[in-house]
């Protein structure tokens, strides 16, 4: 791992499109701003893990039976009509 | 109001096409977290099973993720979209936005909604990204739903 020292208000620039700027360090706290394109998403690590984890379990693999909600709505489709190829 | 159903706002045209598909492609250039190759997604609406969608990925029809509007079932859940993903997903106002909430369905028959990181879909560019709301800790990755048997 590469360990870089910086004062607050000093950055870091990855791959010539990326910076990070120490803007704050509050006791054991650092507050980082990170300018990145927007192509390129920025995570808080623990968040990003958490999310993915899920997305990983919730992917499923044909259909299964779904549970049923208490309060069932109208049955429509996007424009409120009955979707072709359907019994109304 | 069903989100599914909601995409018929404006641009009328267009949606008369889609909707004879009932099939409309979401394009997630980001991917979803994990599934970050995969940009393509179908989304389908059977009427049967409102309000849940699926999220399909292109191509690959046994592979899908389902998905509903959680504000059908939880009207509170105020989904606080940062402003850099509002501006990377060309959203004008909250009502450009669809949400979509990524369900997981547990082997014993219970299942939660992500509300922590949802699925915001610009409604006229279907274009999406699955963002981490900016109030996210007021949300849970796995919200039970509630479910009625």
């Amino acid at each position: 791992m590469l360990i870089l020292s910086r004062k607050i208000n000093e950055s870091i620039v990855i791959d010539g499109r990326i910076t990070v700027k120490i803007v704050r360090v509050e006791g054991d706290v650092v507050k980082l701003g990170v300018e990145a394109p927007a192509d390129v998403p920025v995570h808080r690590q623990e968040v990003y893990e958490e999310i993915q984890r899920n997305n990983r379990e919730a992917l499923t693999q044909g259909r299964p039976a779904l549970p049923q909600l208490p309060a069932t709505k109208s049955k429509k489709n996007l424009k409120g009509q009955p979707v072709a190829g359907t019994p109304a | 109001m069903n989100m599914c159903e909601t995409i018929e706002s404006a641009d009328t045209n267009r949606l008369e096409s889609l909707t004879v598909q009932n099939e409309n492609i979401i394009h997630l250039p980001l991917g979803l977290l994990g599934f970050e190759h995969i940009k393509h997604y179908a989304l389908l609406q059977n009427p049967n099973e409102s309000p849940f969608c699926w999220l399909q990925v292109l191509n690959r029809p046994n592979l899908a993720f389902l998905v509903l509007p959680a504000l059908e079932v939880f009207p509170d859940y105020e989904p606080d979209v940062p402003a850099e993903d509002v501006k990377f997903l060309g959203l004008n106002g909250p009502d450009d936005a669809l949400v979509f909430n990524i369900i997981t369905l547990s082997a014993k028959g219970s299942a939660t909604a992500n509300l922590k990181g949802p699925i915001v879909v610009n409604r006229f560019t279907l274009k999406g990204k699955q963002v981490v709301l900016a109030n996210a800790a007021r949300y849970s990755i796995q919200h039970p739903l509630p479910l009625s048997r």
